[in-house]
């Protein structure tokens, strides 16, 4: 069986990558797919504990989770595409209309 | 006795005849006037009932009295006084809400006015049976507030809308002095009581009020280095009120003005009702009145000097409308000097003074009425383009004349026989005769017989003007509707024979006001606190001063009949600009002037201006500050916001942490 610390670290390695693409990505679609990846990055930690103190609860957190993210990955994306069709850019340093 | 438990519904139907007619006035038949007239007919028969039941018993007064809050209460007082003002107050309104359907028959907004008329209704009839001060004094401003939305019924007219805010602007001088007596009377009552006041006792009830008379008569205070009784402030703060609600010199100019309501409110208000509050009030308190020294004088004095002073302005007026409310202004004064010579006969002034106020709803009602009649018809209301009328209008003729001979007293002294008016007045002026012969000062008796002079001759000037003659103007006219000759006619009668029948019983009646179940007051022994001594009231004066009203009368008639009906004297040699006493007399003794120009200009009008304008940079300055400040911070903060998405994230994400590493160390440490 893998330790408990494989998965964690795994997680933290995913959750680093997400972050770093989020914050250095200009690219909306790019920023979305980093938000995807923190997202899961916290289910493995969820399933992992889950799994680990044999509570099938987590499992279950993460399904929500899962499913949620479906939901907001469309509504982003979907964001996206209409900026795009508005704009005909996804750049997000160039989506300053409300800004000062 | 059943109907003293029904004594709640006189003011509240009037009430709901208001709420009713105010939303959905518009449905009801004749405009909303059906209703306001149904339930003021049946304010009017439970009122007559009350009163025909205490003149039977009239040691049995009515007094119910409700928990309102704190300690304070809701009430009900029908006492003699009340009775009859009740039944009165009903009876006016009644008959001038049934004309109003003929007279506002054209007017679109009728269902306004009949909601407000009887709101009035069911104000003054509250104000009359309020058995504490403080329940008197809300309904006395609904009253105020009424009287304000009906002179500016016609608010389109800018003339209207002004008279309107002057009466409430002049009334509320009154009224604030009311209010200031109510608390200087409250502040006194709580002192004698030690600050602790028993359960179900309401300090502010009358009965609370006139059992501490001689208590708060021995209070004294310093003012401007005379010591005044506490009584006496109170009481001419109270009739501070009286002075702006009745009209009383100086504050009388507001009544005048106060004919831009339609005729009827004129009648019903100006005349009849609202204007007779403050008589009432002084009535109502007159026990305190007696006891204090020199406030019963003043009454007397003012009165008496605004009976004349209000004569001579009517003698110069064009105006149909304008006359009658300088005749209104009059006989309020006569009211007062009235009451004021209680200084001398005591308990029976009150009577005397109701009786003339309540002949005088009568006849001014009436007059008013006429003259709303010939308004209607002719459509006009300046005597000089009238005459003749009564050809026209034979019943508002007929009916003209009762009431100016009520008005201007007519009758036989020693006789029953003489018009309401003569019997209600002329007490009054020998009272005012006996004041004379028994306090050595002669001048209420002098004014008052001049201004019975000057009132037979403004009558009978507007009745030759207007009713006889040849027509001046080419007009229009028709008699009026049965809805408006009908209450003509029973008025016309009241005026005339009302007095004759009922003056004795009801004099008696109204007198024993303060001798009953609610009350129990000693008048001589209150008279001596304020140092007054009591005649009884013999009337065997000389001959001559029992027939001195009437003589003045006639020879006021015979004046004006024949100047202004054989026309034997030019009078346009007199009224010209040229003529100092007409110029005086028809710029209303430049009053309006003074207060306008010298009080409202220069005083209040450039003082508050300068007031204001430093205010208003102290003000402005700290708002400017503020603002200032708020635009600079803004300015300076808002750069935080760029834009990019980035940046923002590196904000949440350097905040998580932080505050991560703070949990961690704060877990750490604990």
């Amino acid at each position: 069986m893998i330790p408990l610390n494989w998965y964690l670290a795994l997680s933290a390695i995913i959750f680093s990558i997400g972050l770093y693409g989020f914050i250095s990505q200009k690219n909306g679609i790019r920023i979305l797919m980093c938000v995807e990846l923190m997202l899961n990055s916290a289910n493995i930690n969820l399933v992992a504990f889950s799994s680990y103190n044999d509570d099938m609860s987590g499992q279950v957190f993460a399904l929500f989770s899962i499913a949620l993210a479906a939901a907001e990955a469309a509504i982003g994306f979907a964001i996206m595409m209409s900026i795009y069709r508005m704009r005909d850019a996804i750049n997000l340093d160039e989506l300053n209309l409300l800004r000062w | 006795m059943a109907y003293e438990n029904l004594a709640f519904l006189i003011p509240l139907l009037p009430a709901l005849a208001f709420a009713i007619t105010f939303f959905v006035g518009k449905k009801t038949p004749y405009g909303g006037g059906l209703i306001p007239i149904f339930a003021i007919a049946a304010s009017f028969l439970i009122s007559l009932m009350i009163t025909i039941g205490l003149l039977q018993n009239p040691d049995q007064v009515i007094s119910q009295s409700y928990h309102w809050f704190a300690i304070f209460n809701l009430g009900i007082l029908i006492d003699p006084l009340a009775a009859v003002m009740l039944t009165m107050v009903a009876f006016v309104s009644l008959l001038i809400h049934i004309y109003s359907v003929g007279y506002m028959s054209h007017d679109p907004a009728k269902s306004r006015y009949f909601a407000e008329t009887s709101l009035f209704t069911a104000s003054m009839l509250s104000l009359v049976l309020s058995d504490n001060i403080l329940q008197l004094f809300i309904s006395w401003e609904l009253v105020g507030l009424c009287s304000y939305l009906l002179i500016g019924f016609w608010y389109q007219k800018p003339s209207a809308a002004s008279a309107a805010k002057k009466a409430f602007l002049t009334t509320r001088v009154g009224d604030v002095m009311f209010l200031a007596g109510i608390i200087v009377l409250f502040a006194d009552l709580f002192k004698l009581v030690n600050g602790s006041i028993p359960d179900g006792v309401y300090l502010l009830r009358f009965d609370e009020i006139f059992s501490y008379i001689p208590e708060i008569a021995a209070m004294n205070a310093t003012i401007l280095g005379f010591e005044v009784s506490h009584l006496t402030i109170i009481t001419l703060l109270f009739f501070g009120g009286a002075v702006g609600k009745s009209g009383q010199f100086p504050l009388h100019v507001w009544l005048p003005d106060a004919m831009e309501g339609p005729t009827t409110v004129s009648a019903l208000i100006h005349a009849a009702t609202m204007v007779t509050a403050g008589v009432y009030l002084v009535a109502r308190t007159f026990p305190m009145f007696i006891a204090a020294p020199q406030s019963l004088i003043i009454v007397a004095y003012v009165g008496a000097f605004t009976a004349l002073f209000a004569a001579t302005m009517g003698l110069v007026m064009n105006d149909l409308k304008r006359v009658l409310a300088y005749s209104t202004i009059s006989q309020l004064g006569y009211m007062m000097l009235g009451l004021g010579m209680g200084a001398v006969v005591g308990a029976e002034a009150v009577g005397v003074s109701i009786f003339h106020l309540i002949s005088h709803a009568f006849f001014k009602a009436l007059l008013f009425l006429c003259a709303g009649s010939v308004i209607h018809a002719v459509g006009t209301h300046d005597m000089r383009e009238l005459g003749g009328v009564a050809k026209v209008m034979p019943i508002t003729a007929a009916t003209m004349v009762a009431a100016s001979l009520a008005l201007a007293g007519f009758g036989i002294p020693g006789t029953s026989i003489g018009s309401t008016g003569f019997f209600s007045k002329d007490p009054i002026i020998e009272n005012a005769y006996l004041f004379g012969e028994h306090a050595g000062n002669w001048f209420p008796y002098l004014f008052a017989i001049v201004a019975a002079l000057l009132t037979s001759l403004y009558i009978f000037r507007l009745l030759f003007m207007t009713f006889a003659g040849k027509p001046r103007t080419n007009y229009g006219g028709h008699e009026s509707p049965a809805s408006m000759t009908v209450p003509l006619s029973i008025l016309g009668i009241l005026a005339l024979f009302f007095g004759a029948i009922v003056v004795e019983p009801l004099n008696k009646f109204v007198s024993g006001t303060f001798v009953n179940n609610f009350v129990n007051m000693d008048i001589p022994a209150l008279a001596e606190v304020g140092n007054y001594e009591l005649v009884h009231h013999a009337g065997h004066e000389p001959l001559l001063i029992q027939w001195m009203p009437v003589i003045v009368a006639i020879i006021g008639l015979l004046i004006t009949f024949v100047i202004y009906y054989q026309k034997a004297i030019d009078m346009s040699r007199f009224v010209s600009k040229d003529n100092v006493v007409y110029k005086l007399l028809y710029n209303r003794y430049y009053q309006n002037e003074i207060f306008t120009r010298l009080f409202a200009v220069r005083f209040v009008y450039e003082g508050l201006a300068m007031a204001g304008y430093h205010i208003d940079r102290f003000i402005d300055g700290i708002v400017n500050v503020i603002s200032y400040l708020t635009i600079e911070a803004g300015d300076s903060f808002r750069k935080i916001q760029t834009g990019v998405i980035q940046h923002y994230s590196v904000a949440v994400i350097t905040g998580v942490s932080l505050l991560v590493i703070l949990i961690k160390l704060v877990m750490e440490v604990f």
